[in-house]
């Protein structure tokens, strides 16, 4: 078996074999929350680009180049052609890089997915904007918009430079990142959802900036399939509190129907908000996350 | 209501360990800590009311009170509770095991002997001993043997108890109760209980001193058994008669064979009514000596096996040898008209023989003759001169025993002697017996008659000289001649033969101070010695089978050993045992011990050992597959 190097790689976050297969990839918005600066994402509207959408019937007032002279001689009824209208996305990569992503390669995962979807962004010719929180009081970490396949680098590089670790929790992440954020387009959470926060708030405002949310929550086997038993006491790595089990062996069905719960609460909050929504195992498998699950559930084509 | 007992109260002191496991839970309540990534799903998970259920909140201290209940079930079974069952409890409890020959019948065909059933009871009472009591195993037959000391090892009670087996002998309660009598003097024993078939004698002497508990087994089934065999010399054959008994249960039929020197020579077929016996009669040719077998095969189930074959042996047919002196008239004429009987010295005065069957003599000298029975005729012993004087008055008899065998039918009444034994002063009858001597008749002023039985060999004194008496013109004299002859053919053996029964050998006359080996009918070997007249006493025989006595290797008799007991192959069982002052009934209740309960609570305790281990390891409820 060929041995690559670490210098060969394109990056620390994704082989070479998975980045050549997600530059063919594109990101499959449910809703075409395009801006008006040109881009390559076809808009809702109707456009001026060369893709033939559908007819209509003419109205007055309608610009004339747009009837479809050999319709009207064959039917002897005007009819406007119309053409889908290609506008540029902006993507949004929103990457928890709290304490209690550091537990079991939670972290890692969510910088591989980030740097999965923006390059199926930026290759998309989309504009990609990334942002990763640690500590609440602090700004989110930024990179800029920037789009195009040269912005790869740059995108790697924040990504890989993201430091662990923080208190910062996901709900009020989003209202941070929305201060700084304009376009519309798509907002790629990452996160464990681990919060005592209300996440209906911050969907809303994501919903109301013109971002679809496409959330991913990372949980790692612990957090899936806790193995404990006995007395216990629980400390937060996040803020240090602690909490007192007892009996933690008869706790976990309740537990895992709390985890499965949450789960359900956010699939159903993202799809009320026309967004996405996935909860995965940090020891998942990325080739299928990408390359099979995301396709099966339409998230990529 | 009854409560239960305890053995060892001071093991509730454990019940104080119960402080310390709680000090220490708490203190183990230190809880490990663990940095999970967000308690935002575990506070949910603690606000939910389940969580706060009474039975959840008692699963907190789960661990606490499992542990509370082992410790609990530990200290319990440490003080050794008992559930009393309601008799006397007996610290000290001898236990008689009746292992006669009817202990041995099956209750049905491949069933249990009765010996197997009373170890079953005696079985439970050992499991179910408690610390504190000591149980003392002791088998009766005929006689007592006592198996264990009192003691609580159960092993080596369950050993000595599976040892037991079956003796063909009769039963016999005295030996043991004196045996446990003996042994209430170094213990305090208050009460005896006695595993029986019931078929025991009804009336016993003795005084109980403790309290007795007669558990009377459940009936075995119907028996039909030999109980006697005798034969009687009928000119040149043998009589030979056998006694078949059958028990009350049912009618029975039944083969019977006769066996001389192993080969077959007759058979019979009989039918016995239920209760009823009957007697077959065989004729055996008496030429030789000759060892009969006779095997009993009932047509049906039999319950009792060891009655079934019994053993006969008969002597050779030879004229009696009987020394008279010619002065004796009297006693040779009576002689001289009985059949198979050799008069010495002959009418010729010659003749004679180095041993006698009968010796009849007035001469002092004679007492030395070497004769299985002596009558000596107006002699007075040597050991008697100072105690009886003969004078030269008439005599009169008193009175005389009429079932003795030597005066049988003879009529002393009226009868005149001209010699009369007188008493010496304060001299009585005791002084007599004392002397080893029996009174046979009495006159007014001394005996008439003695007896006296020396190693095994009867001797008849008249002190008074019968020719000085009208005794010889009487009808009694030739019955009195008579009965000394039949005496000395019983004493020889020829004219008729007993069974042996089981219990000991009939002794026997040997050569004197002679080692002699005794092999029992399964191998077994004792070795005796004879005393100095010859006589072989004292040899167990409680098997059924025969008997080899060898001298040095060399076989020198064969005696066939039987059961020969109609009580035990009757197989009746009595209610009440009827001692000197009062009457025990049998139980009609199995006698039930304490039962221990410390089992119960360690296996209790070893349950909550495995549920705790099991509570805490398990897989919890609502996890996804």
């Amino acid at each position: 078996m060929e041995t690559v190097t670490a210098s060969a790689q394109f990056t620390k976050l994704l082989d070479n074999a998975t980045l050549s297969r997600l530059e063919k990839m594109r990101l499959n918005p449910r809703r075409r929350l395009t801006n008006r600066s040109r881009g390559e994402h076809q808009s809702g509207k109707g456009g001026s680009s060369t893709e033939f959408v559908d007819y209509r019937d003419y109205s007055p007032g309608d610009d004339m180049r747009y009837v479809d002279w050999n319709i009207f001689a064959r039917l002897e009824r005007p009819f406007i052609r119309l053409y889908r209208h290609e506008e540029e996305m902006h993507v949004v990569l929103l990457v928890d890089a709290s304490s209690s992503m550091q537990f079991e390669d939670k972290f890692e995962k969510a910088r591989q997915l980030a740097a999965a979807f923006g390059l199926m962004a930026l290759m998309g010719v989309e504009r990609v904007s990334a942002y990763s929180c640690n500590h609440v009081g602090t700004e989110p970490s930024c990179m800029a918009p920037c789009t195009g396949r040269v912005s790869r680098r740059r995108l790697f590089e924040f990504l890989e430079g993201i430091p662990a670790g923080g208190d910062f929790p996901i709900d009020e992440a989003v209202d941070a990142v929305l201060r700084r954020h304009r376009g519309r387009g798509i907002v790629v959470l990452l996160s464990d959802f681990l919060t005592f926060g209300d996440f209906q708030k911050p969907l809303n405002r994501l919903f109301s900036a013109g971002l679809e949310i496409f959330a991913v929550q990372i949980l790692s086997p612990t957090e899936l399939n806790p193995e404990i038993a006995g007395d216990l006491r629980f400390v937060d790595c996040e803020n240090g509190q602690t909490l007192d089990i007892s009996s933690a062996g008869d706790l976990l069905g309740i537990y895992h129907e709390h985890r499965l719960a949450l789960e359900e609460e956010l699939g159903i909050l993202c799809r009320q908000r026309s967004g996405r929504f996935l909860s995965i195992s940090s020891r998942d498998s990325l080739d299928w996350f990408l390359f099979d699950l995301l396709k099966r559930k339409g998230w990529v084509q | 209501m009854s409560w239960p007992g305890f053995v060892s109260l001071g093991g509730a002191w454990l019940f104080l360990l119960l402080v310390p496991l709680v000090i220490f839970y708490f203190l183990k309540l230190k809880r490990p800590r663990m940095d999970i990534p967000s308690l935002a799903l575990w506070r949910s998970v603690l606000n939910d009311q389940r969580v706060n259920a009474p039975f959840q909140r008692f699963k907190r201290n789960l661990l606490l009170l499992l542990q509370a209940l082992l410790l609990i079930c530990l200290a319990l079974a440490a003080m050794q509770p008992f559930w009393p069952s309601g008799a006397d409890r007996a610290q000290y409890l001898p236990i008689l095991i009746d292992t006669s020959a009817s202990m041995g019948a099956l209750d049905t065909a491949g069933g249990r002997s009765r010996l197997e059933a009373a170890k079953e009871e005696i079985r439970k009472l050992i499991d179910n001993l408690l610390p504190d009591q000591r149980l003392s195993l002791i088998a009766v037959s005929s006689t007592a043997r006592r198996l264990t000391d009192f003691s609580d090892n159960k092993r080596v009670l369950r050993d000595a108890l599976a040892q037991i087996e079956v003796s063909p002998v009769a039963s016999r309660l005295e030996d043991a109760l004196r045996m446990t009598q003996a042994l209430a003097r170094t213990v305090p024993v208050e009460t005896v209980v006695l595993y029986t078939d019931g078929n025991v004698p009804a009336d016993i002497d003795f005084e109980l001193p403790f309290q007795l508990n007669y558990q009377k087994l459940p009936p075995a089934g119907q028996n039909i058994g030999i109980t006697a065999i005798n034969a009687r010399r009928s000119g040149e054959r043998w009589d030979v008669f056998v006694r078949i008994d059958g028990s009350k249960e049912a009618q029975t039929t039944a083969g019977v064979q006769l066996l001389k020197n192993g080969q077959p020579i007759d058979d019979e077929v009989l039918s016995l009514e239920p209760g009823q016996s009957q007697r077959i009669v065989f004729h055996v040719d008496g030429e030789g000596p000759s060892s009969l077998e006779v095997r009993l095969k009932p047509d049906g189930f039999d319950s009792l096996a060891s009655d079934n074959t019994v053993y006969l042996d008969l002597p050779v047919g030879r004229p009696l040898t009987v020394y008279c002196p010619p002065d004796l008239t009297s006693f040779r004429h009576a002689l001289r008209g009985l059949k198979d009987v050799t008069l010495y010295p002959q009418d010729d005065g010659k003749g004679g023989a180095s041993s006698y069957d009968l010796a009849i003599s007035d001469r002092p000298s004679d007492a030395a003759l070497d004769a299985a029975v002596l009558v000596s005729v107006g002699v007075l012993p040597d050991d008697l001169a100072k105690l009886v004087k003969v004078d030269s008055e008439i005599a009169e008899v008193v009175d005389w025993q009429r079932s003795a065998p030597l005066l049988q039918h003879v009529l002393l009444t009226d009868v005149q002697i001209a010699e009369r034994p007188v008493s010496a002063a304060g001299v009585r009858d005791r002084d007599y017996e004392e002397q080893g001597y029996e009174i046979l008749a009495q006159g007014r002023t001394g005996p008439l008659v003695l007896k006296k039985d020396a190693s095994g060999r009867p001797s008849y004194f008249f002190l008074f000289h019968t020719d000085r008496s009208t005794l010889p013109y009487r009808v009694g004299f030739p019955i009195l001649v008579t009965n000394a002859v039949q005496l000395a053919q019983a004493q020889a053996g020829l004219a008729e033969a007993r069974g042996q029964s089981t219990g000991l050998l009939a002794p026997r006359t040997l050569k004197s101070e002679t080692v002699y080996r005794v092999t029992a009918p399964d191998g077994e070997a004792v070795v005796s010695k004879t005393n100095a007249e010859g006589l072989l006493s004292g040899v167990s025989a409680a098997q059924v089978g025969r008997y080899r006595i060898e001298e040095g290797g060399r076989e020198v008799a064969s005696v066939g050993v039987s059961l020969l007991t109609g009580a035990e192959s009757s197989l009746a069982s009595v209610d009440r045992l009827q001692f000197k002052e009062i009457a025990v009934g049998a139980s009609e209740t199995i006698l039930k011990s304490d039962r221990p309960l410390w089992p119960f609570f360690a296996v209790l305790g070893f349950v909550l050992l495995l549920a705790e281990w099991w509570f805490f390891q398990r897989r919890p409820g609502g996890l996804p597959a």
